[in-house]
């Protein structure tokens, strides 16, 4: 009888294993097993034959490991943006369309590998893509759940998440633990829809003929080999309307996207990477807008391409790296501004010039130095040098731009510059002896880029620090010109205590705090406990004037910054609202002289005057806050909407209406006194971005 | 190694031979699955080929891979020796006697 192998390790290696084309292997485990090998043996092959399958079938998939991460990180800056949109509808449409944006965030990704695949000579079959469109969103919503049970079980009661999102860029950058979390469902619904479409490579298709309908027409086309049936004029204009596309591609990105940080005082590792994703966005950009018009019909290009589009993409990418830096020194009005503009067109041209010389060589000849007898006596003395125009349209150019800087006009400049940088590149740059492979050509083409993104980084540091820079500089005016014309206060003792103020963008401000008039009676409530009406045996309530400070701060931040502008006036008598986008959250603090003890309080009453004429629901929560204590610790009376803003109640106000709103004090509570109220506005997604104009009376709080 | 191993036994080239024969030349076990995975490498770089042999009761009726090497992987084979030769040339031999004492 012959010995069998065990069961289970053979069951392993046929369904454990990934790249099994035949069965050879498993018929060499068993020849080598009869010949008297032990078990031990069979089951040690079999756990290395699945662990070499695993890891070689992870090899060949590391691109879509790295898409897959790559394109979840913007999954938090997605849910904010879908939250933001799916906030408005009722609960069902809501979810549907949550549904269908996600879904189309997941296909956006998949669309996006597969070009980028196709841009590196690989693709993907369509049978293989359609199964991948339909599979992501039905893996995604499964894995979702399950993440988010888990997640919640792991950080049980759930995660501290702040109560409004911040900006997208901040989304993208997030590496905490409830970002990271969110991401999971979307790295693995793509891993898992992609999985089975392994790449290959457009020239072993075309080698093997196999299949031919896995591989579109564009794209046979593109790999057609370097055909240059054009003349030289149609290609200079299309290759210019090309680097223009993408230029413009990349401007619009950078005025979109470009922004400086929150910060007044940034850390360098955060300026490194916001300069990285800017130079990162201003490159795909680029590459993206000359990518549409490359593929366009009207394009000869799409058929007679003069050199390949990614090693186009990889020269023209060296000169829109600079577009972020650029734009962020236009908007601070520095001539800086026009010179990266001029190193930009330079060392664009001067690339796109090497790489496309073999599609001019025939109508252009190489420069070259004049040639010369040899031995010809004051030879050079007899050389006359030929007129050429393009020396006077630069000098011309430069002279202008000059001009345009002196009087400010730095877009100008800028574009001169870069002409006459472009122009003079064209020109005078010799082609390099480039190798006819396309191989070595993606190499050079690469390797230069990567040289150049490294200036082009630290200038777009400088250009963020020149930023932040400004910025001070013009908050601290609008901070000169407002105490100028006396608008905030005359108290010279607080202005001089008081800290500078700091913008946001142009006139705001980083956070925002109001006190109450000086002229107001100073109360430091509660009485003193001998006489307090929660002292032992006393009924009656205690009323505390409000007369604290209101706070309108944004996200991340959740106190006020030692910049904050600092003013006298009433939320009934200022419009405070966010002009970055970036939710406004408002709350009101009152201190107490003294402790009162929470055994003793039953409820609190808080009465408000409400002058606030926007649509839209506010609720009040109250925060009772033992600050003696080391750790600062809160009881949260929970939320009340406030009447006269709910819809049913609105109406138009020309005088505010006042209106009490009763909390319940809970007898046991992990705080046994407290000396300091906090009222959270909360408001709805109308008032997101404006502050509730909405002030707080008092309060009176009741014995139990 | 692998390539000497598929050229040395010729028309008998395949899992099990191949893996015989490595383990004589280095004096310690191979993993059958390891041989496979470098031989997959070596064919998509067309230094060898395979053909699938007729199935035999002693292997459960599954079929044999047998490999044979291209003029590529010969070609390769030979310029791998040259260049041995060569670097091997370079070293002088008190600095091998050196390290044989060590």
């Amino acid at each position: 009888m012959r010995r069998q192998p065990p069961q289970l390790a053979t069951w392993m290696l046929e369904h454990l294993t990934t790249r099994h084309r035949d069965d050879a292997l498993a018929g060499d485990l068993l020849e080598v097993f009869r010949m008297g090998r032990s078990n031990g043996w069979y089951w040690r092959q079999v756990l290395a034959t699945c662990v070499l399958s695993w890891a070689a079938s992870l090899r060949a998939r590391v691109p879509l490991l790295v898409f897959a991460l790559m394109w979840s990180m913007a999954a938090p800056a997605w849910m904010l943006f879908i939250i933001r949109l799916a906030g408005l509808p009722p609960v069902l449409i809501g979810l549907v369309v949550w549904t269908i944006l996600n879904s189309s965030f997941l296909c956006a990704g998949i669309l996006v590998y597969r070009f980028s695949l196709k841009s590196f000579g690989q693709v993907i079959d369509r049978r293989n893509l359609r199964h991948a469109m339909w599979s992501a969103p039905l893996i995604f919503l499964p894995s979702l759940f399950t993440t988010f049970v888990l997640m919640n079980l792991y950080s049980y009661p759930g995660f501290s998440v702040a109560r409004f999102a911040t900006t997208p860029l901040s989304q993208i950058a997030d590496l905490r633990m409830p970002a990271d979390a969110l991401r999971i469902p979307y790295v693995f619904a793509l891993l898992c829809a992609l999985w089975g479409a392994v790449p290959r490579s457009l020239r072993s298709l075309q080698q093997l003929t196999v299949e031919p309908s896995a591989i579109d027409d564009s794209s046979r086309s593109d790999s057609s080999g370097l055909v240059y049936e054009l003349d030289p004029f149609t290609l200079r204009r299309f290759l210019g309307l090309m680097v223009g596309a993408g230029l413009i591609n990349a401007m619009i990105i950078g005025f979109l996207l470009c922004r400086l940080p929150d910060s007044h005082a940034p850390a360098f590792a955060s300026l490194l990477m916001r300069a990285i994703i800017y130079v990162a966005l201003g490159a795909l950009a680029g590459a993206g807008g000359t990518w549409l018009y490359w593929r366009s019909p009207a394009s000869p290009f799409r058929a007679h391409a003069p050199i390949p589009f990614p090693l186009f993409a990889l020269v023209c990418a060296s000169g829109w790296v600079w577009v972020p830096s650029m734009v962020m020194f236009y908007e601070q009005i520095s001539a800086a501004s026009a010179f990266v503009a001029m190193i930009g067109a330079f060392v664009l041209t001067s690339g796109l010039r090497s790489a496309a010389f073999p599609a001019f060589a025939s109508g252009q000849p190489r420069p070259s130095v004049p040639e010369m007898a040899d031995g010809e006596l004051f030879a050079e003395s007899l050389y006359r040098p030929p007129i050429e125009a393009h020396g006077y349209v630069i000098a011309l150019s430069l002279y202008a731009a000059g001009a345009a800087l002196l009087t400010r006009l730095n877009y100008t400049a800028a574009a001169l510059l870069a002409f006459s940088a472009s122009v003079f590149a064209w020109k005078r740059s010799m082609p390099q002896r480039t190798s006819d492979e396309t191989g070595n050509q993606y190499r050079q083409a690469t390797l230069r880029l990567a040289l150049i993104v490294i200036p082009a980084v630290l200038v777009t540091i400088w250009a963020l620090l020149d930023g932040v820079a400004y910025r001070n500089r013009v908050a601290e005016l609008n901070a000169a010109l407002a105490a100028g014309n006396g608008a905030a206060t005359n108290d010279n003792a607080n202005q001089k205590s008081r800290p500078k103020a700091s913008t946001l963008g142009f006139g705001g401000y980083e956070s925002l705090i109001l006190w109450p008039f000086p002229e107001k009676k100073q109360l430091l409530p509660p009485i003193p406990m001998e006489d307090s009406l929660l002292a032992p045996g006393t009924t009656r309530p205690l009323i505390i004037r409000f007369n604290g400070p209101y706070q309108y701060i944004q996200p991340p931040d959740r106190v006020p910054g030692p910049a904050a502008h600092q003013a006298h006036a009433t939320p009934l008598a200022v419009d405070v609202q966010s002009n970055d986008f970036i939710p406004i959250m408002m709350d009101a603090h009152q201190s107490l002289s003294a402790s009162v003890r929470i055994a003793r309080c039953r409820k609190i009453e808080v009465e408000i005057a409400n002058g606030d004429n926007r649509v839209g629901t506010v609720s009040l929560g109250v925060l009772l806050t033992d600050e003696t204590s080391s750790q600062k610790r809160s009881v949260d009376l929970g939320r009340q909407p406030i009447i006269s803003t709910e819809p049913g109640n609105f109406s138009i106000k020309s005088a505010p209406v006042f209106e009490k709103l009763h909390f319940a004090v809970p007898a046991n509570a992990r705080i046994r006194k407290f000396n300091a109220i906090t009222v959270v506005f909360i408001p709805d997604i109308k008032h997101e971005f404006v502050a509730p104009k909405i002030a707080v009376q008092q309060f009176q709080l009741f014995a139990r | 190694m692998l390539l000497l191993a598929v050229i040395h036994l010729g028309d008998e080239a395949y899992g099990v031979t191949i893996t015989q024969q490595l383990e004589a030349y280095r004096g310690r076990g191979v993993a059958v699955g390891s041989v496979y995975a470098a031989l997959e490498r070596l064919e998509n770089k067309n230094l060898v080929e395979s053909s699938l042999g007729d199935p035999t009761p002693e292997r459960g009726g599954k079929a044999k891979r047998y490999f044979r090497i291209t003029k590529e992987g010969l070609s390769q084979v030979h310029e791998t020796r040259r260049v041995l030769t060569r670097l091997w040339k370079t070293i002088p031999e008190s600095m091998l006697e050196v390290q044989q004492e060590n």
